[in-house]
Protein backbone atom coordinates (compact mmCIF):
# COMPACT_ATOMS: atom_id res chain seq x y z
CA UNK A 1 0.00 0.00 0.00
CA UNK A 2 1.37 3.31 -0.82
CA UNK A 3 1.32 6.17 1.57
CA UNK A 4 2.02 8.74 -0.81
CA UNK A 5 1.28 9.25 -4.09
CA UNK A 6 2.73 11.91 -5.93
CA UNK A 7 1.82 12.85 -9.56
CA UNK A 8 3.30 15.64 -12.16
CA UNK A 9 4.37 18.09 -8.87
CA UNK A 10 5.01 21.34 -9.93
CA UNK A 11 5.89 24.50 -7.85
CA UNK A 12 6.89 27.68 -9.22
CA UNK A 13 8.00 30.91 -7.40
CA UNK A 14 7.57 33.67 -10.05
CA UNK A 15 9.87 32.47 -13.36
CA UNK A 16 11.73 30.23 -11.66
CA UNK A 17 10.28 26.27 -11.43
CA UNK A 18 11.45 24.54 -8.27
CA UNK A 19 9.62 21.29 -8.47
CA UNK A 20 9.10 20.39 -11.83
CA UNK A 21 6.74 17.47 -12.44
CA UNK A 22 7.60 15.75 -9.68
CA UNK A 23 6.43 11.95 -9.43
CA UNK A 24 7.01 9.49 -6.39
CA UNK A 25 4.93 6.74 -4.31
CA UNK A 26 5.97 5.64 -1.03
CA UNK A 27 5.09 2.42 0.56
CA UNK A 28 4.12 1.76 3.67
CA UNK A 29 6.70 0.90 6.14
CA UNK A 30 9.49 1.84 4.18
CA UNK A 31 12.46 4.00 4.40
CA UNK A 32 12.07 6.76 1.96
CA UNK A 33 15.01 9.37 0.84
CA UNK A 34 15.28 12.00 -1.11
CA UNK A 35 18.88 13.12 -1.83
CA UNK A 36 20.12 16.35 -4.26
CA UNK A 37 22.05 19.11 -4.08
CA UNK A 38 21.51 22.47 -2.08
CA UNK A 39 18.53 24.31 -4.05
CA UNK A 40 17.65 20.95 -5.95
CA UNK A 41 13.78 21.19 -4.20
CA UNK A 42 13.91 19.16 -1.42
CA UNK A 43 12.58 21.03 1.26
CA UNK A 44 9.81 22.65 -1.55
CA UNK A 45 8.49 19.00 -2.39
CA UNK A 46 8.31 18.01 1.14
CA UNK A 47 6.21 21.29 1.70
CA UNK A 48 3.94 20.77 -0.93
CA UNK A 49 3.45 17.19 0.03
CA UNK A 50 2.53 18.07 3.55
CA UNK A 51 0.64 21.08 2.27
CA UNK A 52 2.57 23.75 4.16
CA UNK A 53 2.77 25.00 0.61
CA UNK A 54 0.00 25.17 -1.93
CA UNK A 55 1.37 23.28 -5.14
CA UNK A 56 0.62 24.67 -8.78
CA UNK A 57 0.01 21.78 -10.43
CA UNK A 58 -0.35 17.86 -10.03
CA UNK A 59 -2.24 15.53 -7.32
CA UNK A 60 -1.00 15.00 -3.78
CA UNK A 61 -2.32 12.07 -1.81
CA UNK A 62 -0.80 12.12 1.81
CA UNK A 63 -2.82 8.76 3.29
CA UNK A 64 -6.12 8.67 0.98
CA UNK A 65 -6.15 12.78 1.88
CA UNK A 66 -5.16 15.88 -0.21
CA UNK A 67 -2.95 18.00 2.01
CA UNK A 68 -4.36 21.18 0.63
CA UNK A 69 -7.77 20.38 1.47
CA UNK A 70 -8.15 18.62 4.54
CA UNK A 71 -4.79 19.42 6.17
CA UNK A 72 -6.17 19.51 9.78
CA UNK A 73 -6.95 15.49 9.41
CA UNK A 74 -3.63 14.78 7.96
CA UNK A 75 -1.30 16.56 10.93
CA UNK A 76 -3.34 14.69 13.44
CA UNK A 77 -2.05 11.58 11.38
CA UNK A 78 1.83 12.91 10.58
CA UNK A 79 4.82 14.08 12.66
CA UNK A 80 7.21 16.29 11.08
CA UNK A 81 10.53 17.80 11.43
CA UNK A 82 11.56 20.46 9.50
CA UNK A 83 14.71 22.00 8.19
CA UNK A 84 16.27 24.68 10.89
CA UNK A 85 13.65 25.27 13.24
CA UNK A 86 14.09 26.97 16.19
CA UNK A 87 11.75 26.98 19.20
CA UNK A 88 11.12 29.82 21.24
CA UNK A 89 13.69 31.53 23.46
CA UNK A 90 13.34 30.22 27.08
CA UNK A 91 10.40 27.86 26.46
CA UNK A 92 11.50 24.57 28.68
CA UNK A 93 11.27 21.01 27.17
CA UNK A 94 8.32 19.91 29.27
CA UNK A 95 6.11 22.89 28.61
CA UNK A 96 7.05 22.57 24.34
CA UNK A 97 6.39 18.89 24.94
CA UNK A 98 2.80 20.19 26.83
CA UNK A 99 2.12 22.50 24.55
CA UNK A 100 2.09 19.79 21.48
CA UNK A 101 0.56 17.45 23.21
CA UNK A 102 -2.51 19.63 23.40
CA UNK A 103 -2.53 20.44 19.69
CA UNK A 104 -3.61 16.34 18.30
CA UNK A 105 -6.30 13.92 19.38
CA UNK A 106 -4.59 10.98 20.40
CA UNK A 107 -1.08 12.34 21.36
CA UNK A 108 1.10 9.58 23.21
CA UNK A 109 2.71 10.30 26.90
CA UNK A 110 5.33 12.77 26.05
CA UNK A 111 7.39 11.47 29.12
CA UNK A 112 7.81 8.00 27.50
CA UNK A 113 9.48 9.79 24.35
CA UNK A 114 11.80 11.82 26.42
CA UNK A 115 12.63 8.79 28.14
CA UNK A 116 13.14 6.54 25.14
CA UNK A 117 15.27 9.39 23.67
CA UNK A 118 17.53 9.72 27.02
CA UNK A 119 15.97 12.99 27.96
CA UNK A 120 14.01 12.42 30.91
CA UNK A 121 16.31 14.29 33.19
CA UNK A 122 16.39 17.52 30.64
CA UNK A 123 12.31 17.84 31.04
CA UNK A 124 13.00 20.92 33.43
CA UNK A 125 16.11 22.47 31.28
CA UNK A 126 15.59 25.65 28.85
CA UNK A 127 15.61 24.03 25.10
CA UNK A 128 18.16 26.86 24.37
CA UNK A 129 20.70 25.28 26.95
CA UNK A 130 20.46 21.78 25.21
CA UNK A 131 23.25 20.69 22.75
CA UNK A 132 22.43 20.14 19.09
CA UNK A 133 21.93 16.51 19.05
CA UNK A 134 19.56 17.18 22.12
CA UNK A 135 17.85 19.46 19.97
CA UNK A 136 17.04 17.08 17.57
CA UNK A 137 16.06 14.69 19.36
CA UNK A 138 13.79 17.33 20.79
CA UNK A 139 12.57 17.50 17.60
CA UNK A 140 11.81 13.95 16.74
CA UNK A 141 10.04 13.64 19.81
CA UNK A 142 7.51 16.77 18.72
CA UNK A 143 6.96 15.07 15.39
CA UNK A 144 5.93 11.61 17.36
CA UNK A 145 3.67 13.16 19.90
CA UNK A 146 0.38 12.45 17.08
CA UNK A 147 1.50 9.01 17.12
CA UNK A 148 2.42 9.07 13.67
CA UNK A 149 1.84 6.25 11.01
CA UNK A 150 4.30 8.72 8.70
CA UNK A 151 7.02 10.99 9.94
CA UNK A 152 8.48 13.61 7.54
CA UNK A 153 12.81 14.37 8.36
CA UNK A 154 14.27 17.25 6.46
CA UNK A 155 17.82 17.01 7.09
CA UNK A 156 17.63 15.67 10.47
CA UNK A 157 20.86 14.86 10.72
CA UNK A 158 22.65 18.25 9.47
CA UNK A 159 25.21 19.87 11.95
CA UNK A 160 25.48 16.59 13.93
CA UNK A 161 28.26 15.60 15.22
CA UNK A 162 29.36 11.60 13.53
CA UNK A 163 28.31 10.50 16.93
CA UNK A 164 25.02 11.91 17.86
CA UNK A 165 24.39 11.00 13.75
CA UNK A 166 24.48 7.58 13.92
CA UNK A 167 22.43 7.73 17.46
CA UNK A 168 19.58 9.64 14.93
CA UNK A 169 20.34 6.37 12.63
CA UNK A 170 19.64 4.29 15.09
CA UNK A 171 15.88 6.18 15.95
CA UNK A 172 15.31 6.35 12.12
CA UNK A 173 15.56 2.39 12.59
CA UNK A 174 13.35 2.05 15.00
CA UNK A 175 10.61 4.21 13.63
CA UNK A 176 10.56 1.84 10.84
CA UNK A 177 10.74 -1.81 12.94
CA UNK A 178 7.64 0.00 14.44
CA UNK A 179 5.63 0.05 11.48
CA UNK A 180 6.07 3.71 10.55
CA UNK A 181 6.92 5.12 7.28
CA UNK A 182 9.46 7.56 7.06
CA UNK A 183 9.97 10.22 4.47
CA UNK A 184 13.49 11.51 4.69
CA UNK A 185 15.79 13.96 2.80
CA UNK A 186 20.01 14.44 3.98
CA UNK A 187 22.89 15.26 2.30
CA UNK A 188 24.55 12.63 3.91
CA UNK A 189 25.32 9.56 1.48
CA UNK A 190 26.17 7.20 3.84
CA UNK A 191 23.23 7.87 6.02
CA UNK A 192 20.71 7.20 2.91
CA UNK A 193 22.65 3.89 1.87
CA UNK A 194 22.10 2.53 5.29
CA UNK A 195 18.91 3.88 5.97
CA UNK A 196 16.96 4.03 2.97
CA UNK A 197 14.67 1.34 0.68
CA UNK A 198 14.18 3.39 -1.60
CA UNK A 199 15.96 6.77 -2.90
CA UNK A 200 15.13 9.56 -4.79
CA UNK A 201 17.21 11.87 -6.58
CA UNK A 202 16.21 15.10 -7.43
CA UNK A 203 18.47 18.31 -9.51
CA UNK A 204 16.76 21.51 -10.18
CA UNK A 205 13.46 20.37 -9.45
CA UNK A 206 13.33 17.14 -11.29
CA UNK A 207 13.64 13.52 -10.33
CA UNK A 208 16.88 12.13 -12.20
CA UNK A 209 16.66 8.67 -10.49
CA UNK A 210 14.13 6.71 -8.16
CA UNK A 211 14.98 3.35 -7.03
CA UNK A 212 16.82 1.28 -4.56
CA UNK A 213 20.15 2.49 -2.73
CA UNK A 214 21.84 -0.34 -5.49
CA UNK A 215 19.52 0.64 -8.09
CA UNK A 216 20.75 4.08 -8.32
CA UNK A 217 24.36 2.76 -8.14
CA UNK A 218 23.51 0.52 -11.02
CA UNK A 219 21.80 3.06 -13.08
CA UNK A 220 24.72 5.34 -12.89
CA UNK A 221 26.71 3.20 -14.71
CA UNK A 222 30.00 3.61 -13.13
CA UNK A 223 33.34 1.27 -13.26
CA UNK A 224 34.76 -0.35 -10.21
CA UNK A 225 38.64 -0.16 -10.12
CA UNK A 226 41.47 -2.49 -8.62
CA UNK A 227 44.25 -0.25 -7.55
CA UNK A 228 47.82 -2.32 -6.49
CA UNK A 229 51.46 -1.10 -6.63
CA UNK A 230 53.91 -2.89 -8.67
CA UNK A 231 57.81 -2.04 -9.41
CA UNK A 232 56.48 -3.79 -13.28
CA UNK A 233 55.67 -2.02 -16.06
CA UNK A 234 52.52 -4.20 -17.00
CA UNK A 235 50.02 -1.86 -18.48
CA UNK A 236 50.08 -2.81 -21.82
CA UNK A 237 50.15 -6.62 -20.73
CA UNK A 238 47.34 -6.01 -18.45
CA UNK A 239 45.22 -4.59 -21.37
CA UNK A 240 46.36 -7.75 -24.07
CA UNK A 241 45.71 -9.95 -21.41
CA UNK A 242 42.40 -9.38 -19.56
CA UNK A 243 39.17 -8.07 -21.25
CA UNK A 244 36.54 -6.14 -20.23
CA UNK A 245 38.79 -3.09 -19.29
CA UNK A 246 37.70 0.49 -19.67
CA UNK A 247 40.92 2.62 -18.67
CA UNK A 248 44.25 1.57 -17.19
CA UNK A 249 45.63 4.81 -14.94
CA UNK A 250 49.62 4.74 -13.78
CA UNK A 251 50.76 6.97 -11.35
CA UNK A 252 54.32 6.14 -10.36
CA UNK A 253 54.14 2.51 -8.79
CA UNK A 254 50.48 2.49 -8.70
CA UNK A 255 47.69 1.16 -11.13
CA UNK A 256 44.34 1.85 -11.08
CA UNK A 257 41.94 -0.58 -13.37
CA UNK A 258 38.59 0.85 -13.82
CA UNK A 259 35.91 -1.76 -15.47
CA UNK A 260 32.83 -3.15 -15.02
CA UNK A 261 33.62 -6.53 -14.54
CA UNK A 262 32.20 -7.88 -11.53
CA UNK A 263 34.58 -11.01 -12.04
CA UNK A 264 37.53 -9.44 -12.94
CA UNK A 265 39.38 -9.43 -9.90
CA UNK A 266 40.10 -13.24 -10.10
CA UNK A 267 41.02 -12.53 -13.91
CA UNK A 268 43.45 -9.94 -12.65
CA UNK A 269 45.14 -12.43 -9.38
CA UNK A 270 44.98 -15.25 -11.77
CA UNK A 271 47.39 -13.25 -14.14
CA UNK A 272 50.01 -11.84 -11.77
CA UNK A 273 50.15 -15.21 -10.27
CA UNK A 274 50.99 -16.95 -13.73
CA UNK A 275 53.57 -14.03 -14.68
CA UNK A 276 54.97 -14.20 -11.12
CA UNK A 277 54.44 -10.42 -11.02
CA UNK A 278 55.23 -9.24 -7.40
CA UNK A 279 52.40 -6.51 -6.12
CA UNK A 280 51.28 -5.50 -2.61
CA UNK A 281 48.10 -3.13 -1.66
CA UNK A 282 45.91 -4.50 -4.04
CA UNK A 283 42.40 -3.17 -3.15
CA UNK A 284 38.63 -2.70 -4.76
CA UNK A 285 36.79 0.04 -4.48
CA UNK A 286 33.31 -0.71 -5.75
CA UNK A 287 31.33 2.20 -6.34
CA UNK A 288 28.93 3.37 -4.03
CA UNK A 289 26.20 5.70 -3.63
CA UNK A 290 28.08 8.67 -3.08
CA UNK A 291 29.90 8.31 -6.81
CA UNK A 292 26.57 7.48 -7.67
CA UNK A 293 25.41 10.84 -6.79
CA UNK A 294 28.06 12.99 -7.81
CA UNK A 295 27.83 11.37 -10.93
CA UNK A 296 24.21 11.58 -11.72
CA UNK A 297 23.64 15.32 -10.37
CA UNK A 298 26.55 15.98 -12.75
CA UNK A 299 25.57 14.74 -15.83
CA UNK A 300 21.98 16.98 -15.77
CA UNK A 301 24.32 20.00 -15.35
CA UNK A 302 26.22 19.25 -18.01
CA UNK A 303 22.90 18.77 -20.27
CA UNK A 304 21.32 22.41 -19.38
CA UNK B 1 -10.43 25.33 23.39
CA UNK B 2 -8.01 23.47 25.68
CA UNK B 3 -5.53 23.43 23.02
CA UNK B 4 -6.13 27.13 22.89
CA UNK B 5 -5.79 28.22 26.33
CA UNK B 6 -2.85 26.10 26.89
CA UNK B 7 -0.80 28.19 24.36
CA UNK B 8 -2.08 31.54 25.67
CA UNK B 9 -0.14 29.73 29.36
CA UNK B 10 2.61 28.95 27.72
CA UNK B 11 2.84 32.40 25.68
CA UNK B 12 1.92 34.29 28.61
CA UNK B 13 4.81 32.05 30.60
CA UNK B 14 7.38 33.19 27.93
CA UNK B 15 6.50 36.38 28.39
CA UNK B 16 7.11 36.63 31.33
CA UNK B 17 10.55 35.57 31.43
CA UNK B 18 11.42 38.39 28.83
CA UNK B 19 13.07 40.88 31.33
CA UNK B 20 13.26 43.90 28.88
CA UNK B 21 9.53 43.77 27.97
CA UNK B 22 8.58 42.94 32.01
CA UNK B 23 11.12 46.02 32.76
CA UNK B 24 9.34 48.41 30.40
CA UNK B 25 5.62 46.99 31.57
CA UNK B 26 5.29 46.65 34.85
CA UNK B 27 8.39 48.35 36.68
CA UNK B 28 9.15 51.51 34.49
CA UNK B 29 5.97 52.93 34.34
CA UNK B 30 5.78 52.92 38.34
CA UNK B 31 9.57 54.09 38.27
CA UNK B 32 8.22 56.99 36.24
CA UNK B 33 5.26 57.91 38.61
CA UNK B 34 7.39 58.05 41.49
CA UNK B 35 9.79 60.02 40.30
CA UNK B 36 7.18 62.65 39.00
CA UNK B 37 5.01 62.19 41.33
CA UNK B 38 7.45 62.53 44.27
CA UNK B 39 9.28 65.83 42.45
CA UNK B 40 5.69 67.30 41.75
CA UNK B 41 2.99 65.84 44.07
CA UNK B 42 -0.30 64.80 43.47
CA UNK B 43 -1.72 68.42 44.90
CA UNK B 44 -4.33 70.66 42.51
CA UNK B 45 -2.32 72.63 40.93
CA UNK B 46 -3.25 75.87 38.55
CA UNK B 47 -0.57 75.01 35.64
CA UNK B 48 -2.25 71.21 35.63
CA UNK B 49 -5.50 72.82 35.43
CA UNK B 50 -7.29 72.32 38.30
CA UNK B 51 -5.49 68.61 39.31
CA UNK B 52 -2.92 66.87 40.68
CA UNK B 53 0.01 66.04 38.81
CA UNK B 54 -0.08 62.52 39.19
CA UNK B 55 -4.00 62.50 38.56
CA UNK B 56 -3.15 64.06 35.10
CA UNK B 57 -0.01 61.91 34.46
CA UNK B 58 -1.68 58.69 34.92
CA UNK B 59 -3.60 58.15 31.93
CA UNK B 60 -0.61 58.84 29.47
CA UNK B 61 1.56 56.60 31.57
CA UNK B 62 -1.16 54.17 30.33
CA UNK B 63 -0.61 55.10 27.04
CA UNK B 64 3.57 54.32 27.65
CA UNK B 65 2.33 50.89 29.01
CA UNK B 66 -0.16 49.80 25.83
CA UNK B 67 2.64 51.15 23.37
CA UNK B 68 5.49 49.00 24.99
CA UNK B 69 2.82 45.85 24.70
CA UNK B 70 2.15 46.60 21.48
CA UNK B 71 4.71 47.93 19.46
CA UNK B 72 7.51 46.26 21.22
CA UNK B 73 6.87 43.29 22.72
CA UNK B 74 3.97 41.92 20.34
CA UNK B 75 5.80 42.65 16.91
CA UNK B 76 9.36 41.72 18.14
CA UNK B 77 7.80 38.00 19.37
CA UNK B 78 6.18 37.87 16.09
CA UNK B 79 9.15 38.42 14.06
CA UNK B 80 10.95 36.35 15.84
CA UNK B 81 8.82 33.60 15.74
CA UNK B 82 8.39 33.82 11.83
CA UNK B 83 12.14 34.32 11.22
CA UNK B 84 13.19 30.83 13.50
CA UNK B 85 10.19 29.40 11.57
CA UNK B 86 7.92 28.69 14.57
CA UNK B 87 5.15 30.01 12.81
CA UNK B 88 5.76 28.07 9.98
CA UNK B 89 6.78 24.88 12.76
CA UNK B 90 3.20 25.06 14.25
CA UNK B 91 1.66 25.49 10.66
CA UNK B 92 1.95 21.60 10.28
CA UNK B 93 0.08 21.07 13.64
CA UNK B 94 -3.77 20.83 13.87
CA UNK B 95 -3.12 24.31 14.93
CA UNK B 96 -4.10 27.25 13.25
CA UNK B 97 -1.36 29.50 12.50
CA UNK B 98 -4.12 32.55 13.78
CA UNK B 99 -4.36 31.07 17.23
CA UNK B 100 -0.47 31.97 17.38
CA UNK B 101 -1.27 35.34 16.15
CA UNK B 102 -4.25 35.68 18.85
CA UNK B 103 -2.36 33.99 22.04
CA UNK B 104 0.40 36.21 21.73
CA UNK B 105 -2.54 39.42 21.23
CA UNK B 106 -4.35 37.75 24.05
CA UNK B 107 -1.06 37.53 26.08
CA UNK B 108 -0.01 41.13 25.15
CA UNK B 109 -3.31 42.59 26.05
CA UNK B 110 -3.16 40.85 29.61
CA UNK B 111 0.54 42.35 30.11
CA UNK B 112 -0.91 45.81 29.86
CA UNK B 113 -4.02 44.90 31.95
CA UNK B 114 -1.37 43.88 34.76
CA UNK B 115 0.66 46.80 34.34
CA UNK B 116 -2.20 49.15 34.21
CA UNK B 117 -3.31 47.75 37.46
CA UNK B 118 -0.27 47.79 39.32
CA UNK B 119 0.53 51.27 38.21
CA UNK B 120 -2.80 52.36 39.57
CA UNK B 121 -2.32 50.44 43.01
CA UNK B 122 1.05 52.05 43.51
CA UNK B 123 -0.67 55.58 42.18
CA UNK B 124 -3.20 55.08 45.02
CA UNK B 125 -1.66 54.31 47.33
CA UNK B 126 1.26 56.50 47.42
CA UNK B 127 -0.10 59.36 45.58
CA UNK B 128 -3.45 59.25 46.26
CA UNK B 129 -4.21 58.85 42.62
CA UNK B 130 -7.93 59.58 41.82
CA UNK B 131 -10.15 59.01 39.22
CA UNK B 132 -12.51 61.11 37.98
CA UNK B 133 -14.39 59.83 35.37
CA UNK B 134 -16.54 57.18 34.65
CA UNK B 135 -15.54 53.72 34.68
CA UNK B 136 -17.30 52.07 31.60
CA UNK B 137 -16.29 54.75 29.00
CA UNK B 138 -12.53 54.49 30.72
CA UNK B 139 -12.61 50.68 29.74
CA UNK B 140 -13.93 51.81 26.33
CA UNK B 141 -11.16 54.40 25.53
CA UNK B 142 -8.65 51.21 26.80
CA UNK B 143 -9.77 49.59 24.43
CA UNK B 144 -9.44 51.47 21.60
CA UNK B 145 -6.26 52.82 22.19
CA UNK B 146 -5.14 49.40 22.71
CA UNK B 147 -6.72 48.48 19.46
CA UNK B 148 -5.62 51.25 17.05
CA UNK B 149 -1.60 50.83 19.04
CA UNK B 150 -1.74 46.97 18.46
CA UNK B 151 -2.66 47.16 15.21
CA UNK B 152 0.07 49.21 14.14
CA UNK B 153 2.36 46.49 15.81
CA UNK B 154 0.72 43.72 14.06
CA UNK B 155 1.64 45.63 10.87
CA UNK B 156 5.35 45.74 11.19
CA UNK B 157 5.53 41.91 12.55
CA UNK B 158 3.68 41.55 9.24
CA UNK B 159 6.12 43.20 6.85
CA UNK B 160 9.42 43.34 8.64
CA UNK B 161 11.72 40.64 7.38
CA UNK B 162 13.35 39.40 10.18
CA UNK B 163 13.59 40.19 14.14
CA UNK B 164 16.23 42.94 13.61
CA UNK B 165 14.18 45.20 11.35
CA UNK B 166 11.32 44.50 13.11
CA UNK B 167 13.13 45.77 16.19
CA UNK B 168 14.79 48.70 14.57
CA UNK B 169 11.07 49.83 13.15
CA UNK B 170 9.39 49.66 16.62
CA UNK B 171 11.81 51.75 18.06
CA UNK B 172 11.52 54.39 15.42
CA UNK B 173 7.80 54.18 15.92
CA UNK B 174 8.10 54.03 19.60
CA UNK B 175 10.63 56.57 20.92
CA UNK B 176 8.80 59.81 19.36
CA UNK B 177 5.55 58.39 20.76
CA UNK B 178 6.87 58.48 23.87
CA UNK B 179 7.98 61.17 24.04
CA UNK B 180 6.68 63.46 21.87
CA UNK B 181 2.43 62.44 22.01
CA UNK B 182 2.70 63.56 25.47
CA UNK B 183 2.26 60.09 27.34
CA UNK B 184 5.24 61.14 29.86
CA UNK B 185 5.48 64.97 29.45
CA UNK B 186 2.80 67.23 29.10
CA UNK B 187 2.42 68.62 25.08
CA UNK B 188 1.27 72.26 27.25
CA UNK B 189 5.40 71.86 28.22
CA UNK B 190 6.37 71.45 24.57
CA UNK B 191 7.18 74.15 21.68
CA UNK B 192 4.24 75.15 18.99
CA UNK B 193 6.95 72.72 16.70
CA UNK B 194 7.04 69.70 18.94
CA UNK B 195 3.23 70.33 19.04
CA UNK B 196 2.73 70.27 15.31
CA UNK B 197 5.31 66.87 15.01
CA UNK B 198 2.70 65.05 17.84
CA UNK B 199 -0.13 65.96 15.53
CA UNK B 200 1.11 63.18 13.51
CA UNK B 201 1.59 60.64 15.88
CA UNK B 202 -1.37 58.47 16.80
CA UNK B 203 -0.74 58.08 20.25
CA UNK B 204 -1.34 61.71 20.97
CA UNK B 205 -5.10 61.10 20.20
CA UNK B 206 -4.81 58.62 22.79
CA UNK B 207 -3.12 60.40 25.25
CA UNK B 208 -5.67 63.56 24.66
CA UNK B 209 -8.54 60.95 24.83
CA UNK B 210 -7.70 59.16 27.87
CA UNK B 211 -6.79 61.79 29.95
CA UNK B 212 -10.04 63.71 29.36
CA UNK B 213 -11.96 60.79 30.01
CA UNK B 214 -9.51 60.17 33.25
CA UNK B 215 -10.52 63.54 34.40
CA UNK B 216 -14.42 63.06 33.78
CA UNK B 217 -15.21 64.62 30.28
CA UNK B 218 -17.04 61.77 28.31
CA UNK B 219 -16.94 60.00 24.91
CA UNK B 220 -18.69 62.46 22.79
CA UNK B 221 -16.48 65.46 24.12
CA UNK B 222 -14.22 63.62 21.83
CA UNK B 223 -15.03 62.50 18.52
CA UNK B 224 -12.47 63.58 16.78
CA UNK B 225 -9.97 61.13 18.48
CA UNK B 226 -12.04 58.67 18.67
CA UNK B 227 -12.55 58.75 14.39
CA UNK B 228 -8.58 58.94 14.36
CA UNK B 229 -8.23 55.78 16.67
CA UNK B 230 -10.82 53.48 14.88
CA UNK B 231 -9.46 54.97 11.61
CA UNK B 232 -5.97 53.60 12.72
CA UNK B 233 -7.10 50.19 13.48
CA UNK B 234 -9.47 49.98 10.41
CA UNK B 235 -6.22 51.12 8.54
CA UNK B 236 -2.95 49.63 9.82
CA UNK B 237 -4.94 46.20 10.92
CA UNK B 238 -6.15 45.73 7.39
CA UNK B 239 -2.82 46.31 5.85
CA UNK B 240 -1.91 44.37 8.39
CA UNK B 241 -3.89 41.44 7.73
CA UNK B 242 -3.19 42.02 3.84
CA UNK B 243 0.49 42.12 4.19
CA UNK B 244 1.24 39.72 6.97
CA UNK B 245 3.56 36.89 5.99
CA UNK B 246 3.52 33.98 7.64
CA UNK B 247 7.07 32.81 6.16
Amino acid sequence: MNVIEVKNLIKKYKNFTAVDHISLEVEEGCIFGMLGPNGAGKTTTIECIIGLKNRDGGEVNVLGIDPNVDYKKLYNLIGVQLQETSYQDKIKVYEICELFTSMYENPVDYHILLDRFGLHDKAKSYLSQLSGGQRQKIAIILALISNPKLVFLDELTTGLDPKSRREMWDYIKELKNEGRTVFMTTHYMEEAAYLCDKICIINDGKIIALDTVDGVIDLADIDQVISFETEEDIVQLIEKEIKGINKIEKENKKLKIYSKREDLLTDLVIFLKEKSIKYRKIDINRPGLEDAFIKLTEKTRKVE
Amino acid sequence: MRRFLKLVAIEWKLTNREFITIFFTLIFPILMLLLFGTMYGNEASEFMGGYGSVDVSTPGYINMIIAVTGIMSLPLTLAQYRERKILKRFMATPTKPIEILLSQFIVNILLTILGLVLLIVVGKIVFDLHFFGNFFEAIFTFFIILLSIFSIGLLIAGVSKNAKMATAIAYIVYFPMLFLSGATMPLQMMPQSIVNISKALPMTYGVTLFKGIWLGDHLIDYPLEIIILFSITLVFGGLAVKFFKWE
